[in-house]
Protein backbone atom coordinates (compact mmCIF):
# COMPACT_ATOMS: atom_id res chain seq x y z
CA UNK A 1 0.00 0.00 0.00
CA UNK A 2 1.02 3.31 -0.83
CA UNK A 3 0.82 5.87 2.25
CA UNK A 4 0.24 9.56 1.21
CA UNK A 5 2.98 11.72 2.32
CA UNK A 6 2.49 15.00 4.20
CA UNK A 7 2.41 17.23 1.72
CA UNK A 8 -0.04 15.01 -0.65
CA UNK A 9 -2.14 14.67 2.45
CA UNK A 10 -1.92 18.90 2.57
CA UNK A 11 -3.11 19.37 -0.98
CA UNK A 12 -5.85 16.38 -0.66
CA UNK A 13 -8.02 16.92 2.12
CA UNK A 14 -9.03 20.36 1.23
CA UNK A 15 -9.75 19.50 -2.06
CA UNK A 16 -11.14 16.36 -0.63
CA UNK A 17 -13.38 18.06 1.40
CA UNK A 18 -14.11 20.38 -0.82
CA UNK A 19 -15.33 17.52 -3.11
CA UNK A 20 -17.26 15.58 -0.70
CA UNK A 21 -19.28 18.69 0.18
CA UNK A 22 -20.42 19.76 -2.95
CA UNK A 23 -21.07 15.96 -3.79
CA UNK A 24 -23.87 16.26 -0.72
CA UNK A 25 -25.05 20.05 -2.14
CA UNK A 26 -25.47 18.17 -5.39
CA UNK A 27 -27.73 14.92 -4.19
CA UNK A 28 -29.66 16.90 -1.71
CA UNK A 29 -30.28 18.57 -4.44
CA UNK A 30 -31.32 16.05 -6.65
CA UNK A 31 -33.14 14.87 -3.84
CA UNK A 32 -34.97 17.72 -4.05
CA UNK A 33 -35.51 17.66 -7.52
CA UNK A 34 -36.90 14.07 -7.69
CA UNK A 35 -39.38 15.55 -5.41
CA UNK A 36 -40.64 17.74 -7.55
CA UNK A 37 -40.26 14.97 -10.42
CA UNK A 38 -42.55 13.35 -8.11
CA UNK A 39 -45.62 15.90 -7.76
CA UNK A 40 -45.30 16.42 -11.72
CA UNK A 41 -44.66 13.32 -13.50
CA UNK A 42 -47.14 10.53 -11.80
CA UNK A 43 -46.65 8.29 -15.24
CA UNK A 44 -42.79 8.35 -14.45
CA UNK A 45 -43.08 7.73 -10.83
CA UNK A 46 -45.59 4.95 -11.27
CA UNK A 47 -43.60 3.09 -14.35
CA UNK A 48 -39.58 3.09 -11.93
CA UNK A 49 -41.92 2.27 -9.08
CA UNK A 50 -43.41 -0.72 -10.54
CA UNK A 51 -39.98 -1.86 -12.02
CA UNK A 52 -38.21 -1.71 -8.92
CA UNK A 53 -41.35 -3.14 -7.35
CA UNK A 54 -41.02 -6.19 -9.87
CA UNK A 55 -37.81 -6.94 -9.41
CA UNK A 56 -38.23 -7.40 -5.40
CA UNK A 57 -41.65 -9.67 -5.16
CA UNK A 58 -40.02 -12.67 -6.23
CA UNK A 59 -37.64 -12.35 -3.64
CA UNK A 60 -40.09 -10.77 -0.92
CA UNK A 61 -42.58 -13.68 -2.00
CA UNK A 62 -39.69 -16.36 -1.22
CA UNK A 63 -38.69 -15.19 2.25
CA UNK A 64 -42.72 -14.11 3.14
CA UNK A 65 -43.17 -17.44 3.08
CA UNK A 66 -41.58 -18.45 6.32
CA UNK A 67 -42.32 -15.62 8.14
CA UNK A 68 -46.34 -16.62 7.82
CA UNK A 69 -45.59 -19.68 9.06
CA UNK A 70 -43.73 -18.40 12.01
CA UNK A 71 -46.60 -16.03 12.95
CA UNK A 72 -48.91 -18.73 11.92
CA UNK A 73 -47.40 -21.17 14.81
CA UNK A 74 -47.79 -18.33 16.99
CA UNK A 75 -51.38 -17.66 16.27
CA UNK A 76 -52.00 -21.18 16.53
CA UNK A 77 -50.27 -21.22 19.88
CA UNK A 78 -52.37 -18.29 20.92
CA UNK A 79 -55.86 -20.31 19.93
CA UNK A 80 -54.84 -23.54 21.79
CA UNK A 81 -54.19 -20.92 24.94
CA UNK A 82 -57.97 -19.98 25.05
CA UNK A 83 -59.92 -23.10 23.57
CA UNK A 84 -62.77 -23.44 25.49
CA UNK A 85 -63.28 -19.72 25.17
CA UNK A 86 -63.06 -19.00 21.69
CA UNK A 87 -65.33 -22.58 21.37
CA UNK A 88 -68.18 -20.57 23.45
CA UNK A 89 -68.17 -17.58 21.47
CA UNK A 90 -67.84 -19.41 18.16
CA UNK A 91 -71.14 -21.45 18.81
CA UNK A 92 -73.13 -18.41 19.67
CA UNK A 93 -71.50 -16.35 16.80
CA UNK A 94 -72.57 -19.83 14.97
CA UNK A 95 -76.10 -19.63 16.16
CA UNK A 96 -76.52 -15.89 15.29
CA UNK A 97 -75.30 -16.26 11.68
CA UNK A 98 -77.28 -19.12 10.69
CA UNK A 99 -80.12 -16.56 11.64
CA UNK A 100 -78.55 -14.47 9.51
CA UNK A 101 -78.16 -17.10 6.86
CA UNK A 102 -81.91 -18.04 6.78
CA UNK A 103 -82.65 -14.11 6.98
CA UNK A 104 -79.84 -12.97 3.35
CA UNK A 105 -81.98 -16.06 1.51
CA UNK A 106 -85.00 -15.14 1.86
CA UNK A 107 -84.16 -11.92 1.31
CA UNK A 108 -81.93 -12.99 -1.40
CA UNK A 109 -85.43 -14.91 -3.30
CA UNK A 110 -87.25 -11.66 -2.34
CA UNK A 111 -84.68 -9.18 -4.64
CA UNK A 112 -84.75 -11.60 -7.24
CA UNK A 113 -88.31 -11.53 -7.53
CA UNK A 114 -88.36 -7.83 -7.26
CA UNK A 115 -85.89 -7.63 -9.93
CA UNK A 116 -87.27 -9.53 -12.12
CA UNK A 117 -90.54 -7.63 -11.65
CA UNK A 118 -88.75 -4.37 -12.45
CA UNK A 119 -86.64 -5.46 -15.38
CA UNK A 120 -83.51 -4.04 -13.10
CA UNK A 121 -80.23 -3.78 -15.48
CA UNK A 122 -78.33 -6.61 -13.69
CA UNK A 123 -74.76 -5.48 -11.93
CA UNK A 124 -71.89 -6.45 -14.25
CA UNK A 125 -70.34 -9.93 -13.55
CA UNK A 126 -67.67 -10.04 -10.82
CA UNK A 127 -64.43 -12.30 -11.17
CA UNK A 128 -62.06 -12.41 -7.89
CA UNK A 129 -58.37 -12.67 -8.29
CA UNK A 130 -56.87 -14.33 -5.09
CA UNK A 131 -53.20 -12.87 -4.30
CA UNK A 132 -50.69 -13.00 -1.51
CA UNK A 133 -49.71 -9.98 0.55
CA UNK A 134 -45.76 -10.52 0.02
CA UNK A 135 -44.51 -6.49 1.45
CA UNK A 136 -45.98 -4.21 3.69
CA UNK A 137 -43.86 -1.01 3.44
CA UNK A 138 -45.14 0.41 6.79
CA UNK A 139 -43.41 3.60 7.86
CA UNK A 140 -45.19 7.03 9.28
CA UNK A 141 -46.30 8.53 6.00
CA UNK A 142 -47.80 5.66 3.85
CA UNK A 143 -50.54 2.91 4.12
CA UNK A 144 -50.19 0.40 1.38
CA UNK A 145 -48.91 -3.24 0.85
CA UNK A 146 -47.80 -5.18 -2.36
CA UNK A 147 -49.26 -8.05 -3.41
CA UNK A 148 -47.80 -11.25 -5.77
CA UNK A 149 -50.01 -10.61 -8.61
CA UNK A 150 -49.60 -8.02 -11.51
CA UNK A 151 -51.26 -7.56 -14.90
CA UNK A 152 -50.36 -11.12 -16.02
CA UNK A 153 -53.00 -12.12 -13.52
CA UNK A 154 -55.17 -9.72 -14.74
CA UNK A 155 -54.89 -7.09 -12.11
CA UNK A 156 -55.70 -3.76 -13.20
CA UNK A 157 -55.42 -0.01 -11.83
CA UNK A 158 -58.72 0.63 -9.61
CA UNK A 159 -59.88 -2.52 -9.14
CA UNK A 160 -60.83 -3.32 -5.19
CA UNK A 161 -58.92 -5.34 -3.02
CA UNK A 162 -61.12 -7.35 -0.38
CA UNK A 163 -60.24 -9.88 2.56
CA UNK A 164 -63.00 -12.03 3.43
CA UNK A 165 -64.36 -9.21 6.23
CA UNK A 166 -64.32 -6.79 3.99
CA UNK A 167 -63.15 -3.87 1.54
CA UNK A 168 -59.16 -3.04 2.35
CA UNK A 169 -58.02 -0.76 -0.82
CA UNK A 170 -57.97 -0.25 -4.18
CA UNK A 171 -55.49 -1.29 -6.33
CA UNK A 172 -52.94 1.81 -7.08
CA UNK A 173 -50.21 0.66 -9.18
CA UNK A 174 -49.70 -2.28 -11.32
CA UNK A 175 -46.24 -4.07 -12.21
CA UNK A 176 -46.51 -7.38 -14.43
CA UNK A 177 -46.29 -9.55 -11.49
CA UNK A 178 -46.69 -7.48 -8.70
CA UNK A 179 -48.77 -4.40 -7.67
CA UNK A 180 -49.13 -2.19 -4.93
CA UNK A 181 -52.43 -1.79 -3.07
CA UNK A 182 -53.11 1.58 -1.62
CA UNK A 183 -55.09 0.45 1.77
CA UNK A 184 -58.60 2.76 3.00
CA UNK A 185 -56.92 4.08 5.55
CA UNK A 186 -53.79 6.09 3.45
CA UNK A 187 -53.71 9.67 3.48
CA UNK A 188 -54.35 9.53 -0.27
CA UNK A 189 -57.44 7.50 -0.28
CA UNK A 190 -60.46 8.63 -1.02
CA UNK A 191 -64.03 6.26 -1.66
CA UNK A 192 -67.64 7.01 -2.38
CA UNK A 193 -69.81 5.61 0.14
CA UNK A 194 -73.17 5.19 1.48
CA UNK A 195 -73.75 4.69 5.22
CA UNK A 196 -76.48 3.51 7.46
CA UNK A 197 -79.92 2.53 6.82
CA UNK A 198 -80.86 6.18 5.38
CA UNK A 199 -78.60 5.40 2.81
CA UNK A 200 -76.76 8.71 2.71
CA UNK A 201 -73.71 9.31 0.55
CA UNK A 202 -70.59 10.11 1.54
CA UNK A 203 -66.65 10.25 1.15
CA UNK A 204 -64.09 8.19 3.21
CA UNK A 205 -61.16 9.72 3.36
CA UNK A 206 -57.87 8.14 4.81
CA UNK A 207 -55.68 9.99 6.82
CA UNK A 208 -52.94 7.46 7.88
CA UNK A 209 -54.65 6.14 10.89
CA UNK A 210 -56.65 3.10 11.85
CA UNK A 211 -59.89 4.81 11.32
CA UNK A 212 -60.44 6.98 8.13
CA UNK A 213 -62.90 9.87 8.06
CA UNK A 214 -66.57 10.22 6.55
CA UNK A 215 -66.58 13.39 4.50
CA UNK A 216 -68.98 15.66 2.89
CA UNK A 217 -72.17 13.92 4.68
CA UNK A 218 -75.32 15.93 3.98
CA UNK A 219 -76.45 18.17 6.57
CA UNK A 220 -79.67 15.94 6.84
CA UNK A 221 -78.08 12.60 7.42
CA UNK A 222 -78.30 11.01 10.71
CA UNK A 223 -75.94 8.87 12.09
CA UNK A 224 -75.31 6.65 14.78
CA UNK A 225 -72.05 4.82 15.89
CA UNK A 226 -72.24 1.15 14.37
CA UNK A 227 -73.74 2.57 11.12
CA UNK A 228 -72.69 0.17 8.39
CA UNK A 229 -70.38 1.18 5.41
CA UNK A 230 -70.53 0.17 2.35
CA UNK A 231 -69.03 1.68 -1.21
CA UNK A 232 -71.70 3.37 -2.60
CA UNK A 233 -70.57 2.34 -6.85
CA UNK A 234 -70.66 5.94 -7.58
CA UNK A 235 -67.91 7.11 -9.80
CA UNK A 236 -67.88 3.60 -11.25
CA UNK A 237 -64.39 2.52 -9.60
CA UNK A 238 -66.02 0.20 -6.92
CA UNK A 239 -69.19 -2.11 -7.73
CA UNK A 240 -71.74 -1.12 -5.36
CA UNK A 241 -72.17 -2.54 -1.68
CA UNK A 242 -68.91 -3.71 -0.62
CA UNK A 243 -68.92 -3.97 3.28
CA UNK A 244 -66.69 -1.35 4.70
CA UNK A 245 -66.91 -0.91 8.26
CA UNK A 246 -68.80 0.76 11.01
CA UNK A 247 -69.45 4.20 12.10
CA UNK A 248 -67.10 4.36 15.37
CA UNK A 249 -66.97 7.74 16.37
CA UNK A 250 -69.55 10.40 15.41
CA UNK A 251 -68.21 13.71 17.22
CA UNK A 252 -68.68 17.58 15.97
CA UNK A 253 -65.82 17.94 13.74
CA UNK A 254 -65.35 14.17 12.31
CA UNK A 255 -67.01 10.85 11.79
CA UNK A 256 -64.43 7.98 12.23
CA UNK A 257 -65.25 4.54 10.79
CA UNK A 258 -63.81 1.14 12.13
CA UNK A 259 -63.07 -1.10 8.91
CA UNK A 260 -63.83 -4.55 9.24
CA UNK A 261 -60.35 -5.71 8.19
CA UNK A 262 -57.73 -6.92 10.78
CA UNK A 263 -54.93 -5.22 9.67
CA UNK A 264 -52.72 -7.47 11.45
CA UNK A 265 -54.00 -10.76 9.54
CA UNK A 266 -53.96 -9.97 6.26
CA UNK A 267 -52.01 -12.34 4.51
CA UNK A 268 -54.41 -12.96 1.32
CA UNK A 269 -56.39 -10.15 -0.73
CA UNK A 270 -59.39 -10.91 -3.17
CA UNK A 271 -59.04 -8.56 -5.74
CA UNK A 272 -62.15 -7.71 -7.63
CA UNK A 273 -62.62 -7.56 -11.28
CA UNK A 274 -65.80 -6.12 -11.56
CA UNK A 275 -66.57 -5.60 -15.75
CA UNK A 276 -66.59 -1.79 -15.49
CA UNK A 277 -64.22 0.18 -16.92
CA UNK A 278 -64.12 2.10 -13.87
CA UNK A 279 -61.88 5.97 -13.71
CA UNK A 280 -59.45 4.56 -16.25
CA UNK A 281 -61.87 4.82 -18.89
CA UNK A 282 -64.54 7.62 -18.61
CA UNK A 283 -64.88 7.62 -22.62
CA UNK A 284 -66.32 4.39 -23.11
CA UNK A 285 -68.63 4.84 -19.89
CA UNK A 286 -69.72 8.09 -20.98
CA UNK A 287 -70.50 6.77 -24.65
CA UNK A 288 -72.24 4.03 -23.59
CA UNK A 289 -74.70 5.97 -20.93
CA UNK A 290 -75.53 8.12 -23.80
CA UNK A 291 -76.38 5.42 -26.05
CA UNK A 292 -78.24 3.59 -23.38
CA UNK A 293 -80.31 6.89 -22.88
CA UNK A 294 -80.92 7.15 -26.24
CA UNK A 295 -82.24 4.06 -27.01
CA UNK A 296 -84.39 4.59 -23.90
CA UNK A 297 -85.67 7.69 -25.24
CA UNK A 298 -86.46 6.50 -28.33
CA UNK A 299 -88.41 3.27 -26.25
CA UNK A 300 -89.86 5.90 -24.49
CA UNK A 301 -91.54 8.24 -27.34
CA UNK A 302 -92.03 5.07 -29.74
CA UNK A 303 -94.45 3.86 -25.98
CA UNK A 304 -95.99 7.45 -25.71
CA UNK A 305 -96.59 7.24 -29.30
CA UNK A 306 -98.23 4.04 -29.30
CA UNK A 307 -100.42 5.00 -25.62
CA UNK A 308 -101.58 8.46 -27.37
CA UNK A 309 -102.54 6.49 -30.25
CA UNK A 310 -104.41 3.87 -28.15
CA UNK A 311 -107.37 5.50 -27.10
CA UNK A 312 -108.29 7.24 -29.82
CA UNK A 313 -108.61 3.18 -31.69
CA UNK B 1 -3.89 -17.25 -10.80
CA UNK B 2 -6.96 -18.37 -9.38
CA UNK B 3 -5.89 -17.48 -5.86
CA UNK B 4 -5.98 -13.90 -6.80
CA UNK B 5 -8.97 -14.00 -8.47
CA UNK B 6 -10.08 -15.02 -5.13
CA UNK B 7 -8.47 -12.38 -3.54
CA UNK B 8 -9.76 -10.06 -5.52
CA UNK B 9 -13.49 -10.95 -4.97
CA UNK B 10 -12.98 -11.07 -1.47
CA UNK B 11 -11.75 -7.54 -1.11
CA UNK B 12 -15.00 -6.37 -3.63
CA UNK B 13 -16.70 -7.94 -1.18
CA UNK B 14 -16.09 -6.46 2.14
CA UNK B 15 -15.72 -3.09 0.19
CA UNK B 16 -19.85 -3.84 -1.32
CA UNK B 17 -21.09 -5.49 2.31
CA UNK B 18 -21.98 -2.60 3.79
CA UNK B 19 -24.01 -1.23 1.17
CA UNK B 20 -25.31 -4.28 0.49
CA UNK B 21 -26.30 -5.08 3.81
CA UNK B 22 -28.15 -2.04 4.09
CA UNK B 23 -30.28 -2.67 1.08
CA UNK B 24 -30.85 -5.81 2.30
CA UNK B 25 -32.51 -4.38 5.56
CA UNK B 26 -34.42 -2.36 3.62
CA UNK B 27 -35.75 -4.98 2.18
CA UNK B 28 -36.44 -7.28 5.22
CA UNK B 29 -38.41 -4.45 6.64
CA UNK B 30 -40.95 -4.87 3.53
CA UNK B 31 -41.74 -8.23 5.39
CA UNK B 32 -45.50 -8.26 6.52
CA UNK B 33 -44.76 -9.14 9.98
CA UNK B 34 -48.83 -9.88 11.21
CA UNK B 35 -48.20 -7.50 13.95
CA UNK B 36 -50.90 -5.24 13.86
CA UNK B 37 -49.39 -2.32 15.78
CA UNK B 38 -46.19 -2.04 14.42
CA UNK B 39 -46.21 -1.56 10.79
CA UNK B 40 -46.75 2.60 11.49
CA UNK B 41 -43.67 2.47 13.65
CA UNK B 42 -41.41 0.01 11.57
CA UNK B 43 -38.38 1.19 12.75
CA UNK B 44 -35.79 2.68 9.81
CA UNK B 45 -33.26 0.55 9.79
CA UNK B 46 -31.79 2.44 6.61
CA UNK B 47 -30.71 4.83 8.70
CA UNK B 48 -29.50 2.77 11.37
CA UNK B 49 -27.09 0.95 8.53
CA UNK B 50 -26.26 4.58 7.50
CA UNK B 51 -24.98 5.97 10.54
CA UNK B 52 -23.40 3.22 11.54
CA UNK B 53 -21.20 2.87 8.70
CA UNK B 54 -20.24 6.17 8.24
CA UNK B 55 -19.43 6.17 11.97
CA UNK B 56 -17.19 2.74 11.58
CA UNK B 57 -16.17 2.67 8.01
CA UNK B 58 -17.04 6.02 6.08
CA UNK B 59 -15.26 4.67 3.15
CA UNK B 60 -17.37 2.07 2.74
CA UNK B 61 -20.70 4.47 2.83
CA UNK B 62 -19.84 6.70 0.50
CA UNK B 63 -22.56 9.65 0.08
CA UNK B 64 -23.89 8.17 -3.34
CA UNK B 65 -24.62 4.82 -1.67
CA UNK B 66 -26.64 6.49 0.70
CA UNK B 67 -28.42 8.48 -1.64
CA UNK B 68 -29.07 4.98 -4.02
CA UNK B 69 -30.31 3.43 -0.32
CA UNK B 70 -32.80 6.39 0.03
CA UNK B 71 -34.11 6.08 -3.68
CA UNK B 72 -34.59 2.31 -3.33
CA UNK B 73 -36.38 2.49 0.07
CA UNK B 74 -38.59 5.95 -0.73
CA UNK B 75 -39.33 3.73 -4.30
CA UNK B 76 -40.03 0.31 -1.89
CA UNK B 77 -42.17 2.75 0.18
CA UNK B 78 -44.75 3.85 -2.59
CA UNK B 79 -44.82 7.18 -1.07
CA UNK B 80 -43.30 10.23 -2.43
CA UNK B 81 -40.02 10.33 -3.73
CA UNK B 82 -36.91 12.37 -2.04
CA UNK B 83 -38.35 13.10 2.20
CA UNK B 84 -36.22 9.29 2.71
CA UNK B 85 -32.77 10.42 0.82
CA UNK B 86 -32.98 13.63 2.17
CA UNK B 87 -32.73 12.43 5.88
CA UNK B 88 -30.39 9.71 4.82
CA UNK B 89 -27.99 12.37 3.07
CA UNK B 90 -28.23 14.75 6.37
CA UNK B 91 -27.68 12.08 8.94
CA UNK B 92 -24.23 10.82 6.77
CA UNK B 93 -23.27 14.55 6.32
CA UNK B 94 -23.65 15.07 10.23
CA UNK B 95 -21.39 11.94 10.86
CA UNK B 96 -18.75 12.86 8.27
CA UNK B 97 -18.41 16.12 9.56
CA UNK B 98 -17.93 15.12 13.40
CA UNK B 99 -15.85 12.53 12.19
CA UNK B 100 -12.94 13.31 14.85
CA UNK B 101 -15.70 12.81 17.28
CA UNK B 102 -16.33 9.24 16.81
CA UNK B 103 -12.74 8.36 16.42
CA UNK B 104 -12.71 7.55 20.66
CA UNK B 105 -15.96 7.39 20.98
CA UNK B 106 -17.11 4.66 23.57
CA UNK B 107 -20.78 2.21 22.11
CA UNK B 108 -23.00 4.05 24.11
CA UNK B 109 -21.56 7.73 23.77
CA UNK B 110 -22.31 6.47 19.71
CA UNK B 111 -25.67 5.86 20.87
CA UNK B 112 -25.95 8.87 22.09
CA UNK B 113 -25.62 10.57 19.31
CA UNK B 114 -27.42 8.45 17.01
CA UNK B 115 -30.37 9.46 18.96
CA UNK B 116 -29.83 13.31 18.52
CA UNK B 117 -28.90 11.89 14.37
CA UNK B 118 -32.03 10.07 14.33
CA UNK B 119 -34.30 12.94 15.54
CA UNK B 120 -32.53 15.42 13.14
CA UNK B 121 -32.96 13.46 10.17
CA UNK B 122 -36.66 11.86 11.21
CA UNK B 123 -37.91 15.37 11.64
CA UNK B 124 -36.28 16.74 8.50
CA UNK B 125 -37.66 13.34 6.65
CA UNK B 126 -41.11 14.19 8.08
CA UNK B 127 -40.78 18.06 6.94
CA UNK B 128 -40.02 16.73 3.51
CA UNK B 129 -43.18 14.37 3.46
CA UNK B 130 -45.34 16.82 4.56
CA UNK B 131 -43.71 19.09 1.58
CA UNK B 132 -43.79 16.48 -0.98
CA UNK B 133 -47.35 15.64 0.00
CA UNK B 134 -48.86 19.07 -0.19
CA UNK B 135 -49.85 17.98 3.42
CA UNK B 136 -49.73 17.83 7.10
CA UNK B 137 -48.96 14.34 8.09
CA UNK B 138 -49.64 13.48 12.09
CA UNK B 139 -46.12 13.72 13.67
CA UNK B 140 -47.40 10.62 16.08
CA UNK B 141 -46.35 7.41 14.17
CA UNK B 142 -42.91 9.12 13.24
CA UNK B 143 -42.29 9.87 16.82
CA UNK B 144 -42.81 6.38 17.54
CA UNK B 145 -41.05 4.92 14.59
CA UNK B 146 -38.00 7.29 16.05
CA UNK B 147 -37.93 5.40 19.90
CA UNK B 148 -38.11 1.96 17.71
CA UNK B 149 -34.97 3.13 15.79
CA UNK B 150 -33.13 4.34 18.58
CA UNK B 151 -33.92 0.72 20.18
CA UNK B 152 -32.95 -1.06 17.61
CA UNK B 153 -29.87 0.56 16.99
CA UNK B 154 -27.40 -1.61 19.85
CA UNK B 155 -28.81 -5.18 17.96
CA UNK B 156 -28.19 -3.75 14.57
CA UNK B 157 -25.00 -2.55 16.03
CA UNK B 158 -23.73 -5.26 17.52
CA UNK B 159 -24.95 -7.79 14.65
CA UNK B 160 -22.71 -5.40 12.46
CA UNK B 161 -19.68 -5.52 14.63
CA UNK B 162 -19.81 -9.78 14.71
CA UNK B 163 -20.28 -9.43 10.71
CA UNK B 164 -17.13 -6.78 10.48
CA UNK B 165 -15.13 -9.16 12.86
CA UNK B 166 -16.23 -12.41 11.07
CA UNK B 167 -14.98 -10.60 8.01
CA UNK B 168 -11.45 -9.55 9.21
CA UNK B 169 -10.65 -12.47 10.28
Amino acid sequence: MNKPTGSEIRVASPLKAWASRFALLLLVGAAFGLMLIGRTNGFLVEQTRTTVTDMVTPILDAVSQPVDTFSGVIDQAESLANLQSQNIALKEQNARLLHWQAVARQLEAENAALRDLNRMVPDPGMRFITARVVGDPGGAFVRSVLINAGDRDGIEKGQAAMTGAGLAGRVAEVGLRSARILLVTDINSRIPVIVGGGRDRAVLAGDNTNYPQLLYLGPTAKLRIGDQVTTSGHGGVFPPGLAIGVVSAVSETSIRVEPFVDWAHMEYLRVVDYEMSGILDFQSVEAARAAEAEAAAAEAAQAARAGGEGPQQ
Amino acid sequence: MRQGVLHRLDGVARIISPFFVTLLLVLLALLPLRVSAIAPIMPAVALVGVFFWSVHRPDLMPIWAVFLIGFVQDLLAGGAWGPGIVGLLLAHALVVWQHRFFLAASFVLIWCVFMLVAAVAMTVTWLCACLAMMTYIDPGPVFFQYLMTVAIYPCLAWAFLRGQRLFQR
